[in-house]
C-alpha cells in the first residue's frame, strides 16, 4: 500500500518537474519578446521624448508584466534615491541579481548588462545605437529560444512523466 | 536644517559638505569640484579648501581630492542619469539643477564643423548656489516707476557676474506681479501680468513647468526657451504687461526687444557688463541704448559686504558712459579691500525726482567687486 502511494507521489513529482521545465521553455521567448517591447519603448522615450532615464524606466515598467516590471522599477527607484549610485552599478546589481527569477538565460543577461553599461552616459544618437544593438542581440536570442521551445517543450514534458515511470518500475 | 541643494552631490562629497558650520553654509556662494584636485568652496567673498575630515583649510595640499568615480557619479546625478536629454546644456557648458542652482562644467569639448558639439570627460564643476531674497528689490522699484502707464519703464539691469543680478531680477518680477510697488505715489496700483523667459532656468527654477521660487501671483514662466523666440511667444500667447529676460546681448534678442516694445509691453532685462561704459561699447546693447530703448538703468556694484545699486535715467546713463569711456579701466580682484564709494551728488545731473540718481544700500551677501576705479573719480575725469 505504502509502495503504491510512494509510486504515485514519484509519478506526480516527475510529471510536475517535466511541466515546469516545459513552462520555462515556453516562457523564455515570451519574456524576450516583452523585453524587446520594453526596449522599443525606451528607444522612443530617449529618442523622441528625451525623458530622463529614471522616468523612462518607470514608464517602461508600466507596460511590462512581472517579474521584468519589478526589475525596472527597482532600478528607477535606485536612481531616484539619494545614494548617488551610477546607472551601471545599479543596473548590474539589480538585473544581475534578479535574473534568476526570470526564464531567461545568460545570453539575454549579457546583452542587457552591456546595454546598462552605456545607458544614460552619452548623447542621444549614441544611446539609440546601444539600444538598437541590444535589441538585435535579443532578437537573435529570441529565435534561438523559439527553436529550443519547439524542440524541448514537449520533450521535457514527456521526459518528466517517463523518467518518473522508470524510477517507479525500478522500485517495484 | 541642511539645505536642499546638498542633495545634488554624491554621498561621499555630501558627507564632507555636511560638516561645514552653519555660518559658512549660510554664506556659501560656490562649490568647486575638480577631478584629482582639492575640493574648494567660496563663501562670503573668501575661498577655502575642504579637508577629508570636512574642515576648512587655506592650504590646498590638505584639501580632499575628488576621484574620477566621484566626478562620474556627480555628472550622472546632475544630468539625472540622462546625458542624452542634456545635450543642449552640455553644449553651452552648464546645467541648471532643481532649485535654480547653476552648475558650470569644463572638460574636453568635441567639435563638429568648428563648433562645439558637446562636452566629454567633464572634470570640473562649479556649483553656484542660488538664493531667493524676498524684498531685496523694495529699494529699487520706486526708481523705475512710470506714473503715466502705472507700470515700470523699460529697464536694463547692468552688473558684472556674481553681484546678485538674477536675485534682484527675480524679486523685481515678484514685486511687480504682486503689486508691491513700495512707493506712495503708486498706492492703489495693482500688480501687473509678468511674463518671464527663463532661458537658463535660473530665474524661476521651474520643476515640471512650475516655478520653485516665489515670483508673485500674476507671473507666467516660459522655461528653458531661447530669449528671442520666447519673448515673441509670450507676447502672442500670454498677453504680458511686463516681460522679464536674463542676459540679453545677441542681435536676435535686440530685434525681439524692439518687437515687444512696439507691442506695448514693458521690458525688464539684464546684461553682463562691468559698468555703463561697457553697455555703450557692446554692439547690440549700445544700439538699443542709443535708440532710447531703455528708460532706466540699474547698475549694481559692490563695496565691502554691501551690494549697492544706482538707478539712472537714459540721458544720465549715456552721459556717464561717455565720461568713463575716456578713462582707463581695469578690474580689481574681488577680495581687494573695500573701496569707500565716492559719489558726490553733483556727479550725475539730477533732472526730475524719479529720474534722479538714487543711491541705496542693499543688504545682501558679500559679493565680488569688479569696479572701475574711474567711478570714484567720476567728475574729475576730463
Amino acid at each position: 500500500m505504502i509502495r503504491l502511494v510512494g509510486a504515485a507521489l514519484i509519478l506526480f513529482a516527475g510529471t510536475m518537474i517535466g511541466f515546469l521545465q516545459a513552462a520555462r521553455f515556453a516562457e523564455r521567448p515570451k519574456q524576450i519578446r516583452h523585453l524587446l517591447h520594453a526596449l522599443q519603448r525606451l528607444e522612443t522615450e530617449i529618442g523622441y521624448g528625451q525623458t530622463p532615464l529614471p522616468e523612462a524606466l518607470l514608464r517602461v515598467a508600466k507596460v511590462l508584466p512581472p517579474p521584468l516590471a519589478g526589475l525596472f522599477e527597482r532600478i528607477a527607484g535606485e536612481l531616484r534615491s539619494a545614494s548617488g549610485e551610477t546607472v551601471k552599478a545599479a543596473w548590474e546589481r539589480i538585473i544581475g541579481g534578479g535574473w534568476a527569477s526570470t526564464a531567461m538565460r545568460a545570453g539575454e543577461l549579457e546583452a542587457m548588462l552591456r546595454l546598462g553599461a552605456s545607458l544614460g552616459g552619452s548623447g542621444r544618437d549614441d544611446q539609440l545605437k546601444h539600444v538598437r544593438l541590444a535589441m538585435l542581440q535579443l532578437q537573435a536570442e529570441e529565435t534561438a529560444a523559439r527553436e529550443d521551445q519547439a524542440k524541448y517543450e514537449r520533450l521535457s514534458r514527456s521526459l518528466g512523466v517517463l523518467g518518473a515511470a522508470l524510477v517507479v518500475i525500478l522500485m517495484m | 536644517m541642511l539645505p536642499v541643494w546638498l542633495d545634488i552631490f554624491p554621498a561621499s562629497l555630501r558627507a564632507r559638505l555636511d560638516k561645514l558650520p552653519d555660518s559658512v553654509i549660510e554664506s556659501l556662494e560656490e562649490v568647486r569640484v575638480r577631478e584629482g584636485r582639492p575640493l574648494e568652496i567660496s563663501y562670503g567673498s573668501r575661498y577655502a579648501f575642504l579637508t577629508p575630515d570636512g574642515l576648512l583649510s587655506g592650504d590646498h595640499r590638505e584639501g580632499y581630492r575628488t576621484s574620477r568615480e566621484e566626478c562620474q557619479a556627480f555628472l550622472e546625478k546632475l544630468t539625472d542619469h540622462s546625458l542624452y536629454a542634456m545635450e543642449e546644456e552640455l553644449k553651452r557648458g552648464y546645467v541648471t539643477v532643481s532649485g535654480g542652482h547653476r552648475v558650470g562644467l569644463a572638460g574636453r569639448t568635441v567639435l563638429e564643423g568648428g563648433h562645439v558639439r558637446h562636452l566629454r570627460d567633464v572634470a570640473a564643476f562649479n556649483v553656484r548656489i542660488a538664493r531667493a531674497r524676498v524684498g531685496c528689490s523694495a529699494a529699487v522699484l520706486p526708481g523705475l516707476l512710470d506714473p503715466a502707464a502705472r507700470s515700470i519703464r523699460h529697464t536694463l539691469l547692468v552688473s558684472p557676474p556674481q553681484q546678485g543680478k538674477t536675485t534682484l531680477l527675480r524679486d523685481l518680477a515678484r514685486a511687480i506681479s504682486a503689486g508691491e510697488w513700495n512707493d506712495p505715489s503708486a498706492r492703489g496700483w495693482r500688480g501687473r501680468k509678468v511674463g518671464i523667459v527663463d532661458e537658463r532656468s535660473e530665474i524661476a527654477a521651474c520643476e515640471r513647468g512650475v516655478p520653485t521660487f516665489d515670483l508673485g501671483p500674476r507671473t507666467d514662466v516660459l522655461d528653458a526657451c531661447p530669449k528671442a523666440e520666447g519673448m515673441m511667444m509670450l507676447v502672442r500667447s500670454m498677453s504680458p504687461e511686463v516681460i522679464v529676460v536674463d542676459e540679453i546681448g545677441r542681435p536676435e534678442d535686440a530685434d525681439a526687444l524692439r518687437e515687444a516694445l512696439h507691442a506695448g509691453v514693458r521690458v525688464l532685462a539684464t546684461a553682463h557688463a562691468a559698468d555703463l561704459a561697457d553697455v555703450f561699447e557692446r554692439p547690440v546693447l549700445s544700439a538699443l541704448a542709443r535708440e532710447g530703448m531703455f528708460g532706466a538703468y540699474i547698475v549694481l556694484s559692490r563695496s565691502g559686504s554691501m551690494v549697492r545699486h544706482r538707478v539712472l535715467g537714459a540721458a544720465e546713463a549715456e552721459e556717464e558712459a561717455g565720461r568713463r569711456r575716456r578713462s582707463i579701466r581695469y578690474g580689481i580682484p574681488r577680495d581687494a579691500p573695500p573701496q569707500v564709494p565716492v559719489h558726490a551728488p553733483a556727479d550725475v545731473p539730477v533732472t526730475a525726482p524719479p529720474e534722479g540718481s538714487l543711491e541705496l544700500g542693499l543688504k545682501a551677501r558679500p559679493l565680488p567687486l569688479i569696479r572701475s576705479p574711474a567711478s570714484a573719480e567720476g567728475g574729475a575725469a576730463p
